[in-house]
């Protein structure tokens, strides 16, 4: 498992340095390790990047045969929580985030999905607001997902008695993994995606067949593995270390 | 005359013994700086590779050559040290960003036949760089008096498009709008004065400006690029922001920009200074699609016809292309040919 995971990373490493300017630009002048990519050059940080550096930057993030440029902030919501909170047909995805654009692309086939901003549930989108009412009312499953005050704002404009039925999926950033959650929770970056969720074991698992965590001297780095463009390769974000989980045997991040 | 030949790649050689006066004897252009031309391999699918003939110690001649590949898509392999590789390449003797220019340049003393000598020298070292995998060598933008020293039995030479000049024949800007057509020279004086009156345009030029983000320079060059439609046959690679960055700021480098009241950047030209022939080297500019503005093109020659003038040029050139715009502009064309030379030619007279 862990032979698999790292030959996937080294494949997109060698592909990014290949293909996509701005890894070439950093890795071909300033140098990276683990691996090294220009023997002898070992780079800032390993050769990772700070979100802040991508800025503007995200034309360079493209192969040079072309691709997308759009950034996704919901990007493996679907896996993540068909993993972890075994979602499945029937259920409504509740997005609860004052800045989502649009609703998720990626989630099981019958899963409906909507998107709420916390600010408007009595205006523009009260309409929504009902949608979820009436799927609480018929017994439906609701998930909602979205920051702890966002779901706050939800649950108080729900009818008392339909509210606790919602199942609610804090979404954290990955340098806020230290403070308790629980049951359910999901780790997400602005420029990432959703990176992983929390186990049934309490630790936060990496959505491993998706996402490459490598520890730096900078911290953690992320690398989205199936997202060809644009090319997301040890970005750094929050804290913590990559682990492993001893009862699943799949790899985590220790806050 | 013992002529030697190397070839080093700028991505893993130092710079050769010197080069630094070697460009400034035989006047090169910036593009010739080792330390530029090791920014742009990096970032190239067909990296280019310095060729240097020396006659003893001292450089009589220099080739600036893309090993190239027939896969577009990815930048070149790393260099290594293995040889013998028996993979396809070809080379394109060629300048990437200057192609109006030969790529072979010659010492001033260097004549007849030590040149074609040279040549032949630069060859079998392309040979043994690139090992028996290598096709043939082409070199690109000859001018029509160096022909001769790359022709031979099986090479053949043929015209391109040509590029082209503009020669200082005035004490002033006006000398030169006076040569234009009676239309050309007015529109060009409407659209300097209604540029100039446009408050919503933001126009700046100077020399080695640091004040403009080099990948935003170069995102605008690329697309319009883009948009152009590259031949299938253009061995180069995207402009890159990290080379920009380093270029730009070279004192002999002027950057002229138009930005929007927004901020948004509308168009961009680099001129590269030199003391004869002066070049006026990216254009690219936002559709009016897209917010574009037309007829910043012109306001852009009249900026560089002022430089040439002012600075004492002999001439300034403006590359492949338009030549019917151009030449109502007063420029004229300049023959430049190609010579290919295939495998068994390579190094032979
Ligand atoms: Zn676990």
């Amino acid at each position: 498992m862990a032979m698999r995971w790292r030959r996937g990373y080294l494949r997109v490493v060698r592909s990014s340095f290949a293909t996509v300017p701005f890894y070439r630009e950093l890795w071909a002048l300033s140098g990276r390790t683990e691996p090294e990519v220009v023997p002898g050059r070992t780079g800032v940080d390993g050769g990772a990047v700070r979100a802040a550096a991508l800025a503007g930057r995200v034309g360079d993030l493209v192969p040079l045969a072309g691709g997308p440029t759009e950034i996704d902030p919901l990007r493996g919501l679907g896996p993540v929580l068909a993993e972890h909170l075994a979602v499945t047909a029937g259920t409504l995805v509740a997005v609860v985030d004052p800045g989502t654009p649009r609703p998720p692309v990626d989630l099981p086939a019958g899963v409906r999905s909507c998107v709420l901003d916390p600010s408007g549930l009595a205006g523009p989108y009260a309409g929504v607001l009902d949608d979820v009412t009436d799927h609480l009312r018929r017994g439906a499953r609701v998930v909602a997902v979205g920051g702890d005050k966002d779901l706050d704002q939800l649950a108080a404009a729900l009818p008392e008695t339909l509210a606790h039925l919602v199942t609610r999926v804090p979404v954290r950033d990955p340098d806020d993994l230290a403070a308790p959650v629980g049951p359910h929770a999901l780790i997400a970056h602005p420029l990432l995606g959703v990176l992983g969720g929390l186990g049934g074991c309490g630790r936060w698992h990496i959505d491993h067949p998706r996402v490459y965590l490598r520890a730096t001297p900078a911290g953690p780095a992320y690398t989205l593995l199936r997202q060809r463009s644009p090319r997301l390769v040890d970005v750094l974000a929050g804290h913590g270390r990559p682990g492993w989980c001893p009862r699943h045997g799949t790899p985590v991040v220790e806050p | 005359m013992t002529l030697t030949a190397a070839i080093h790649d700028p991505r893993a050689d130092p710079e050769p013994d010197g080069w630094a006066d070697f460009t400034a004897r035989c006047k090169l252009h910036a593009v010739w700086d080792y330390g530029l031309m090791r920014l742009e391999a990096w970032m190239s699918r067909n990296p280019a590779v310095l060729g240097v003939v020396r006659d003893g110690d001292r450089i009589a001649a220099a080739a600036t050559v893309l090993i190239c590949r027939p896969r577009r898509a990815r930048y070149a392999d790393a260099p290594t040290r293995r040889k013998a590789r028996l993979r396809p390449r070809w080379a394109e003797v060629y300048t990437p960003w200057l192609s109006g220019y030969p790529a072979v340049v010659f010492d001033p003393d260097l004549t007849g036949e030590g040149r074609r000598a040279a040549v032949r020298e630069f060859e079998r070292a392309v040979l043994r760089h690139v090992g028996p995998g290598l096709l043939g060598i082409a070199y690109r933008a000859v001018y029509r008096d160096m022909v001769s020293s790359m022709t031979g039995p099986l090479r053949r030479t043929w015209r391109n498009d040509p590029t082209s000049v503009l020669p200082n024949e005035w004490p002033n800007e006006d000398g030169w709008l006076a040569g234009l057509s009676k239309e050309r020279r007015t529109s060009i004086r409407r659209y300097a004065r209604k540029i100039d009156r446009d408050p919503t345009l933001e126009v700046r030029e100077g020399w080695g400006r640091t004040d403009t983000d080099p990948y935003e320079v170069a995102a605008l060059i690329n697309s319009h690029r883009a948009r152009l439609g590259r031949p299938r046959t253009d061995p180069r690679t995207e402009v890159a922001g990290v080379f920009l960055a380093e270029f730009l700021r070279r004192p002999d480098v002027r950057l002229l920009t138009y930005r929007d009241a927004d901020g948004t950047l509308l168009a961009v030209n680099t001129l590269l200074d030199h003391p004869t022939s002066t070049v006026l080297q990216h254009w690219a500019a936002r559709p009016p699609a897209e917010g574009g503005r037309h007829n910043l093109y012109f306001d852009c020659y009249l900026r560089c016809v002022r430089h040439l003038v002012s600075a004492g040029r002999a001439e300034l050139t403006s590359g492949r292309g338009l030549m019917d715009v151009k030449a109502s502009l007063g420029f004229r064309a300049r023959e430049l040919h190609t010579v290919a030379v295939p495998r068994p030619s390579v190094g032979r007279r």
